[in-house]
């Protein structure tokens, strides 16, 4: 792990937001992880002075005893609360594309290669979940973030923490991941024809790719559609070739930016709309959005090419 | 699991808050008991019957109920029962609204400030350790909340270990927190406190513990010089008529009858004295008062009395004069002071008789009687055992172990024995000088008897007996450590042990001796003793303790990080560690292991940069893979890769040949 430099180190940031944002693995260290008193540790502080009081005016060394105790336990719990994490090895794990609105996941694992059993460790970034992580052992945590625009969304700050054993003390480490996911803009929610003229050619008519007439077939490509896979080829050992329809001359659908309505957004919306509609017909369809002009075709791939270019755009 | 909703958890802070206001059920008024386990046991059923819990209204009414009760049952709202009993009845309502995860912890800290406000009434071992027990579970249940376990075998172990590392920590500040008396202001005055101080009679015999209470009796300031100490008597009342064993006030007491005006000597001595509420309407002047303010008169027996209310704490100026004559003596005094129970047995008459041949002035026999005491074996404890019939014979020829009480009695009664008029006189003894106040405070620790005797033209003139065994007592240079040298002699089992009962009693001395220093060390560690026992070890000073207390609590904390946070690593392969012990001695050569690199890839690699090594490269690589990775590993394989590892020698210089052909 990287130095830090004086300035960053009381960068009153590092305790909230976290240092910056890496790839790899962290490892929760002195460095990390953050103590302070929690709402009941500053009520046991009280306590801890109503006790001395009262040992005080009736000069009870017993009860000054006792006050003693408590303090003690209220300072050994500083460790043990660091004790929670400590060790702990923090990673950034996968993440899916998701389209505006909905929640993007963020996968983080949690490796803890001690020998100390972790209790009630907590992880939060719009949910907190908590974790009893046996000793040599990890576990896994799905975390999620609602997301509102389309583009890249960066996990924000995801806080690692504890208030385990006595809930006196709260022990945390804020972490930062290069947690990113693309957003694909929100489809238009409303009912919307896909686009009935043809970009390019002026041609009206049939703006489905035949199905009806097989015009041969092809070795399989990515992205294929699975309805398409000649299954009876495939079983006679011929390999996996993929069927071709003839489509009628021209009958490419072109989803074209001009051929939307509205600010930016809801055209982009439009357009992922009809992205969709089009890849679940089975159409072949090309996307033009100024700048970019993605050519005819079809299947997932081609689909997630659209998505992404939208989502970027 | 939801804290809110986990049975086992309430079950156990329950249970841990009933034993915890068991004992309470002893001394405080009955009606508030019987609210609170009332509400115990309805919070109880509530775990299982949530719909049985009152509801807003009724717990309104709950609330006025207790609070009426409050006020029924005490005076005032400060002090020791009536705040334990406001935090009693507090606890239990709170019990019955628990809505968040805060309630439990606002629960769990009024439990442990009733654990505590038990200490205000008793403090003996056994309550000290049924406390920290109790204190044990309530922080299991703080452990169960956070650690969403039910487990209660796991939270308790936790709990445990937490108590058991905590506890040196608890030693230290313990010894080391300054002890500080309470400033005046904050001492409310409690009617219900038990007060102690010197009672109207004296039974040397049947006490087996004496004033170890540190409490304060009174201070005195003076104005301009202090007395020496050995001359710091404080008289007290004064013993006249004895049956054999107890020693009492004669009944002329309260007659009004007015001394005779001694004649006074010397310098004179101004002082104020500042009493602490006590019982009895006594004010302990110094020997011999002779000037005092009107709310206060004396007996004829010298001592003062106040028309003040005893109970309150109350200030009087006095002025006192070491050296007196208290003239001739009446007819009536002469009798009463001569007063014995009975005949005198031969024992006692064949022994004054033996002190008494040859002398012919009063003075003579005191003096014998004072060196039969020093000469004879006599000595001095503060655990003396019983003597419960005929104490002044056992006293004098057999147990010859005592304090100060026994010693003036028997002296008085041996005076008595030879017709000289003596009497018992009880009160304070020193004191101890408060420096930044710069007044003396006397303690009931501090509490004495000793004897006055009349003589021919002296007129009544103290002696103490107890000077005779224990000049110490009397100096109080170290009085602690002297009443606890005492006690460690004690502790030694005794070498006559006879009998079959003896380990009995054994057993029981060691308790006493236990218990002794339970209270000489831990109930009665207040700032004077403190102080002496720290300053015994060469800790002098309140600053030269702050440092102790840091520099104990920063070993403390070292030392227990040390232990918690030490990296347990599964125990390694050690093939594995020989083998990166191998690729150190290459890296310091400049060649690194890649990630992923296997071990024969990276023979391969030295093989190319250290042609040379390649014997021993290659043998060190093979019994690695043959013992980590090979069907059957033996021992010798590993003590062979061991030896060839260490055997490995690479020439320096090799490190800037490998650097200049390839560049890593």
């Amino acid at each position: 792990m990287n130095a830090l430099s004086l300035k960053d180190r009381f960068r009153l940031s590092r305790f909230f937001r976290g240092e910056k944002p890496v790839d790899g693995p962290i490892e929760l260290n002195q460095r990390r992880i953050f103590i302070l008193p929690s709402a009941p540790g500053f009520g046991f502080v009280i306590l801890i002075f109503l006790l001395l009081l009262i040992s005080f005016v009736y000069n009870n060394n017993l009860a000054y005893l006792l006050t003693f105790l408590l303090a003690s336990i209220f300072f050994v719990t500083i460790l043990h609360s660091y004790q929670s994490l400590s060790g702990l090895v923090l990673q950034q794990g996968q993440s899916a594309p998701v389209f505006a609105g909905e929640d993007a996941v963020f996968e983080v694992l949690i490796y803890n290669q001690t020998a100390t059993a972790r209790t009630q460790v907590q992880l939060s970034l719009e949910n907190t979940l908590s974790f009893d992580i046996a000793a040599f052992s990890n576990c896994q945590a799905r975390l999620q973030s609602r997301t509102s625009r389309r583009g890249w969304h960066h996990a924000n700050t995801i806080t690692c923490f504890s208030y385990y054993p006595l809930g006196l003390f709260r022990a945390w480490s804020p972490l930062r991941f290069n947690l990113k996911t693309l957003v694909y803009p929100k489809p238009w929610q409303y009912p919307l024809p896909l686009p009935q003229t043809l970009s390019g050619a002026a041609v009206s008519g049939i703006t489905k790719r035949g199905v009806d007439d097989f015009a041969g077939v092809q070795t399989y490509y990515p992205g294929a559609s699975i309805k398409s896979i000649h299954w009876k080829a495939f079983a006679k050992q011929q390999g996996l070739l993929v069927k071709q329809y003839s489509g009628t001359q021209g009958s490419e659908l072109w989803l074209d930016y001009d051929e939307t309505s509205g600010s930016v957004e809801e055209r982009l919306s439009q357009l992922c709309r009809w992205v969709l509609d089009a890849e679940q017909q089975g159409l072949i369809y090309g996307l033009i959005i100024p700048g970019i002009r993605l050519s005819p075709d079809h299947g997932k791939t081609h689909q997630l090419n659209c998505l992404e270019a939208l989502a970027l755009f | 699991m939801d804290v809110l909703t986990n049975r086992t958890l309430f079950v156990f802070l329950l249970t841990a808050i009933g034993l915890i206001a068991l004992p309470h059920s002893s001394h405080l008024p009955g009606p508030l008991v019987i609210f609170f386990f009332v509400m115990l046991i309805w919070r109880f059923m509530g775990i299982w019957y949530p719909r049985w819990l009152p509801g807003k209204i009724l717990l309104y009414g709950l609330t006025f109920t207790g609070l009426a009760l409050l006020y029924q049952q005490h005076l005032g709202w400060f002090g020791r029962d009536p705040g334990t009993s406001l935090f009693m009845t507090a606890l239990s309502l709170k019990l019955m609204e628990i809505k968040q995860q805060r309630d439990i912890y606002l629960i769990a800290y009024l439990a442990f400030i009733v654990a505590a406000s038990q200490f205000l009434y008793e403090q003996s071992m056994f309550m000290a350790v049924y406390i920290v027990f109790v204190c044990s579970v309530l922080l299991a249940a703080m452990i169960m909340i956070n650690g969403r376990q039910a487990n209660i075998k796991a939270s308790l172990k936790k709990a445990m270990a937490i108590l058991m590392q905590v506890l040196p920590l608890t030693l230290i500040i313990f010894v080391f927190f300054p002890r500080v008396e309470a400033p005046r202001w904050l001492l409310f005055e409690d009617p219900n406190r038990a007060m102690t101080g010197l009672k109207d009679s004296m039974e040397p015999g049947s006490i087996s513990d004496l004033g170890l209470s540190d409490e304060l009796a009174f201070r005195v300031k003076f104005t301009g010089n202090i007395p020496p100490v050995a001359s710091l008597y404080w008289r007290g009342p004064v013993f006249s008529y004895t049956d054999g064993k107890r020693w009492m006030q004669g009944r002329h007491q309260g007659t009004g009858m007015k001394p005779s005006v001694p004649e006074f000597n010397g310098d004179a001595y101004r002082y104020t004295l500042l009493m602490e509420p006590q019982d009895m309407p006594w004010v302990y002047a110094l020997d011999m008062p002779a000037g005092f303010p009107g709310e206060l008169f004396q007996n004829s027996d010298y001592q003062m009395l106040t028309r003040k209310e005893p109970d309150k704490r109350n200030e009087y100026q006095l002025t006192s004069l070491l050296q007196y004559n208290t003239g001739l003596l009446q007819e009536d005094e002469r009798v009463r002071n001569t007063q014995l129970p009975g005949a005198v047995s031969p024992k006692i008459r064949h022994l004054i008789t033996a002190l008494q041949s040859g002398t012919q002035l009063t003075e003579q026999l005191v003096g014998n009687i004072m060196r039969h005491f020093r000469e004879e074996g006599f000595s001095y404890t503060l655990r003396p055992p019983l003597m419960e019939t005929n104490p002044i014979e056992t006293f004098l020829f057999e147990t010859r172990t005592g304090f100060c009480s026994h010693y003036a009695a028997a002296f008085v009664y041996l005076m008595r024995a030879a017709k000289v008029p003596a009497r018992v006189v009880t009160g304070y003894q020193g004191g101890t000088l408060n420096e930044v106040g710069g007044f003396l405070e006397i303690r009931q620790a501090d509490a004495h008897a000793w004897a006055e005797v009349w003589i021919k033209d002296r007129g009544w003139v103290r002696y103490d007996p107890t000077a005779a065994v224990a000049p110490e007592r009397i100096d109080q240079t170290s009085y602690f450590q002297q009443q606890f040298g005492d006690e460690l002699a004690q502790l030694v089992p005794r070498r006559n042990l006879q009998g079959s009962f003896e380990w009995l009693k054994t057993t029981r001395e060691l308790w006493r001796s236990l218990d002794y220093s339970w209270q000489r060390w831990v109930i009665n560690y207040h700032s004077a003793n403190q102080l002496t026992f720290l300053a015994s070890l060469g800790i002098a000073g309140l600053n030269k303790m702050i440092y102790w207390l840091i520099a104990g609590i920063a070993v403390f904390t070292a030392l227990l990080s040390g232990y918690l946070l030490r990296q347990r690593q599964k125990p390694k392969d050690k093939a594995l560690q020989l083998y990166a012990r191998f690729c150190k001695k290459m890296t310091a050569r400049g060649l690194v292991i890649r990630a992923g690199e296997g071990p024969q890839d990276f023979a391969g690699r030295i093989n190319l940069v250290f042609p040379e090594l390649a014997g021993p490269v290659d043998r060190i690589t093979g019994l690695f893979i043959r013992y980590r990775y090979g069907k059957a590993p033996t021992k010798e394989d590993l003590s062979l890769l061991k030896e060839a590892i260490s055997e490995l020698r690479i020439k320096k210089g090799y490190s800037a040949k490998a650097k200049s052909r390839f560049n890593f």
